[in-house]
């Protein structure tokens, strides 16, 4: 494929914070989705990534928008689907970091069956989790994660089903790395995504987000006693700012059982669950069959067919 | 008896599935081929894998037409045919493609299972006139095929079907030995050959008329191959690096194929998870810059749609190859229809700026690819590769088709564009983004989305902006309706019918329009490989004929245009009808088009 000689130059060797903006973010005010998105460009300009080798793939929803506010590579694709392209680019382009950016609705509902083979395919990329328990951008309609009982559009009278866990389900299906944080702690969101990145394979991180709009309570910011942060030499360290304020436990991200325990608890755990660094990789699997096969040239590609 | 000379024959072998006519098939391709015949061969699969024997979905046969000339298609009617048992034979009567004074070879091997229903049969083809000869299988070819498991029919048949066309005997074992001799041990191998003599010597003892047909001497390198693997060769010669698709009935032998090939080229062939995460890592390839392609049959087009608007809207190219097979819904994986057109070419909520690019044999499908690839890089649009069934399954020889190891798409050759009626498009084509640099590009980075967009990719809901969008992907489509030369036509030029089709049905409608013309009838033929956008002196092509009529793998009906006529009538205000419009899951058949013809004309 070609590649048009319009791109304009380099940008100086230096990437900072303001190399990264595009246009100003059309989330509502206090919305939890730039606290995310602030991570994200401070863990890039603190690794020094170059731009141009970034692309941050989204479906749609708020989270889906993302994409379009960070200077790099970006396809903001179609609802549920964003695994799907991000698939075709780690497999075919490993030279590249992938970012996915995904609410609840668009992994857990529309995209749940990506969501299953993305993370048994295990393939590299960093899956930022956008939970905020709501439909928001088609307004307030109940999604798989949204608490029982809690009124919506769709489900007035109160949401009929017990929330889906996201951290189960990926510990279930298997993940080789599960971690929780919240876009109101910029120390741990920052230090979660530096753990994903340097993990091999598919990253599952979950974030609870707040939907200042039409959820504005559902995540009490004012107190940090109804969580509690995990810590491990190999996980990831409690909030620089928060952790002092509530209660921090030693969980060894090698043990599973345990990990299923705290992500099913009823209380919320922050931290690194569960980390296999040794699992295959299904992009790594298939450029190994590619690298393998001994070569042949399209001169001949016709030849056994001769009668 | 006596052998007469024919110039082109039809037979067909019926079996129960399971039991080895597909190989017999490709045993008598090759055989055949070897002794400098044509073939066209037409496999007939069942939708299920072993379903229950003596039953009509049991049916697993091959029809070959044989020729002393180059033929474009199956035929018309079988000369002959050998059943296993009555109920195939009473099946295939149903469809109706046998030749009157043709032979019908039954064995009646099964006649104990069921005496009465032998009886209907035989009764029913008496009826009709036809001549049944029954036979049985000799006592000891029964004793070899119980000591070997009980199957071996297949090559029994063989060796009667190499009587009565006068086979080099030599030739057909040496087949059969490559076929069978890696997988067989060599004693199972040596009664397979005895089954093999003892058809042979049966045939011969029925006193049945033989057949010879000429052999023609072919020069320069020959291939013998069939659509879905010629459409799999082509992928790789065009440079595509990524394959990604989800296993579906009549695609999946291309996924097959290229899982073996693509590596050894440096490519990878992706399974999905879904047809939607298929498409999803092919557009998720190409916006990477690796030519990427899907492919998929009946219901994954529906699941695919979403993503192929999505491809328009982001301009990444992708390449999706529609395999057709009978519809609406789960249909008929195993039978081949033309009913996908309107779907590939507005399918997809919203506008539509797609390219339709048809198939109408196996050199098509070498070089689809390749136009597929030039097109949708160029313009940055979605392009669809359109076979069917019937395409994708049968056999052929062809001479070796011109490599082109495509790697730029600027490079591809003017033949091949010419191939499919079509010249080079303009350079520096006007996109809805300025930017189209490729992730790893510096200073280059650029997002897309399938919002509407400014030229800069940002998020608009501008009516200027949305206006300026449609018209920028719809000025990529006019490119291409202005890069399209005159359609072939079969014929003269003006003349009082037309008949138009588009992919598969090509053979049938030249061959029909050979031998209308032979009986005197004013008709001319027209077929269409690019199917959309449709090329601008369209309207005054179609206006130099008083009448023209469609011919299509398709449903439709007085009140109801089938899809290619709905599409001419609306794209050239000529009243255009369905000559034939049948969605019985069988291919067109040449005499059956001239029959229309001339009531049309009466």
């Amino acid at each position: 494929m070609t590649t048009p000689n319009n791109a304009s130059p380099a940008c100086a060797t230096e990437i900072t914070l303001k190399d990264l903006n595009t246009e100003n973010p059309r989330w509502c005010p206090g919305c939890g989705d730039f606290g995310i998105l602030n991570a994200l460009k401070h863990f890039i300009v603190e690794r020094q990534l170059k731009p141009e080798s970034i692309v941050n793939v989204s479906g749609i929803g708020c989270s889906g928008r993302a994409p379009n506010y960070l200077n790099t590579y970006g396809v903001h694709s179609i609802h549920g689907r964003a695994i799907t392209v991000a698939t075709g680019l780690s497999l075919t382009r490993p030279d590249l970091s992938v970012f996915i950016h995904s609410g609840d609705g668009d992994s857990m509902s529309i995209g749940g069956n990506h969501l299953v083979h993305g993370i048994n395919k295990n393939f590299n990329c960093v899956f930022l989790m956008y939970d905020n328990e709501i439909y928001a951008l088609t307004k307030n309609q109940t999604s798989p994660t949204t608490r029982k009982d809690h009124p919506t559009s769709t489900q007035p009278f109160g949401s009929v089903l017990n929330a889906l866990n996201p951290l189960t389900v990926a510990l279930g299906l298997g993940a080789s790395f599960v971690a929780s944080t919240a876009d109101w702690m910029p120390d741990h969101l920052g230090n979660t995504i530096k753990a994903a990145y340097d993990h091999p394979g598919f990253a599952f991180v979950h974030i609870c987000q707040r939907c200042v709009h039409f959820d504005p309570t559902n995540f009490d910011l004012k107190s940090s006693s109804w969580y509690t942060f995990l810590k491990h030499a190999n996980g990831i360290a409690p909030d620089n700012r928060l952790a002092s304020k509530t209660e921090t436990l030693e969980h060894d991200p090698a043990d599973i059982v345990t990990a299923f325990k705290f992500a099913g608890a009823e209380r919320r755990y922050f931290g690194l669950f569960y980390q296999d660094k040794n699992k295959p990789r299904y992009d790594e699997a298939l450029r190994g069959i590619t690298a393998k096969a001994t070569k042949k040239d399209r001169s001949t590609l016709l030849d056994p067919y001769l009668i | 008896m006596a052998i007469e000379k024919r110039s082109v024959t039809r037979f067909e072998l019926l079996m129960d599935a399971g039991f080895g006519a597909q190989k017999s098939g490709d045993i008598l391709l090759s055989a055949f081929v070897a002794m400098g015949k044509y073939v066209y061969v037409e496999p007939m699969i069942p939708a299920e894998i072993s379903p229950l024997p003596r039953s009509k979905p049991a049916l697993s046969g091959v029809i070959i037409r044989l020729a002393d000339f180059d033929i474009t298609n199956i035929g018309n009617n079988s000369d002959l045919t050998i059943a296993a048992h009555e109920i195939i034979l009473s099946r295939r009567l149903d469809d109706g493609e046998y030749n009157p004074q043709g032979i019908f070879l039954l064995d009646t091997g099964d006649r104990e299972k069921n005496p009465e229903s032998y009886e209907a049969v035989l009764k029913r083809c008496a009826k009709d006139g036809l001549n049944v000869i029954t036979f049985d299988m000799d006592e000891a070819s029964k004793a070899i095929l119980q000591s070997i498991g009980g199957k071996g029919q297949n090559i029994f048949y063989l060796g009667m079907l190499s009587y009565i066309y006068n086979m080099d005997e030599d030739i057909v074992k040496n087949e059969i030995e490559k076929t069978f001799g890696k997988k067989l041990k060599p004693d199972v191998m040596e009664k397979n050959i005895g089954l093999y003599h003892n058809g042979y010597q049966l045939a011969k003892g029925l006193d049945l008329l033989r057949y010879q047909i000429d052999s023609t001497p072919r020069e320069g390198d020959k291939i013998l191959i069939d659509g879905n693997t010629a459409l799999s060769l082509g992928v790789i010669d065009a440079g595509f690096k990524l394959f990604s698709g989800y296993p579906i009935t009549p695609a999946s032998s291309v996924m097959h194929t290229l899982a073996r090939e693509l590596p050894a080229y440096g490519g990878h062939v992706h399974q999905a998870e879904d047809e939607i995460a298929a498409i999803g890592a092919a557009i998720g390839a190409y916006f990477g810059g690796t030519p990427s392609i899907t492919a998929t049959s009946g219901p994954g087009l529906s699941l695919k749609q979403e993503f192929i608007g999505f491809a328009q809207a982001a301009e990444i190219p992708i390449v999706i190859l529609d395999v057709q097979r009978g519809g609406p819904s789960t249909g008929m994986p195993t039978k081949t229809e033309q009913s996908d057109l309107l779907a590939a070419a507005f399918g997809s909520h919203g506008d539509h700026t797609k390219i339709v690019i048809s198939v109408a044999n196996v050199i098509d499908c070498f070089y689809a690819p390749h136009v597929a690839r030039y097109l949708t890089e160029k313009l940055r649009l979605p392009v669809f590769i359109m076979s069917d069934f019937q395409t994708a399954n049968s056999y052929k020889v062809i001479s070796k088709p011109r490599l082109v190891q495509l790697n730029n798409v600027n490079d591809i050759p003017d033949f091949v564009l010419e191939r499919f009626h079509l010249k080079r498009l303009p350079e520096n084509i006007e996109m809805v983004l300025t930017l189209q640099s490729i992730p790893g590009t510096p200073g280059g980075m650029r997002r897309v989305t399938g919002l509407t967009t400014d030229i800069q990719g940002h998020v608009s809901t501008f009516s200027k902006a949305s206006q300026r969008s449609h018209e920028v992907r719809n000025e990529k489509l006019h490119h291409v309706q202005r890069a399209l030369t005159a359609p072939e036509i079969f014929g003269a030029d003006t003349n009082d019918l037309l008949i138009v089709g588009w992919g598969s049905t090509r053979g049938a409608i030249e061959e029909a329009v050979g031998l209308a013309q032979k009986q005197g009838l004013k008709v001319s033929g027209l077929h269409l490989r690019i199917v959309y956008p449709l090329p601008l002196m369209l309207k005054e092509v179609l206006s130099r004929f008083k009448k023209v009529m469609s011919v299509e793998v398709a449903y439709g009906d007085a009140l109801k245009p089938s899809p290619l006529a709905l599409l001419l009538r609306s794209e050239a205000l000529v009243d255009i009808q369905p000559l034939m419009a049948q969605a019985t899951g069988r291919p067109v058949r040449p005499k059956v088009i001239v029959e229309r013809v001339k009531e049309v004309l009466k």
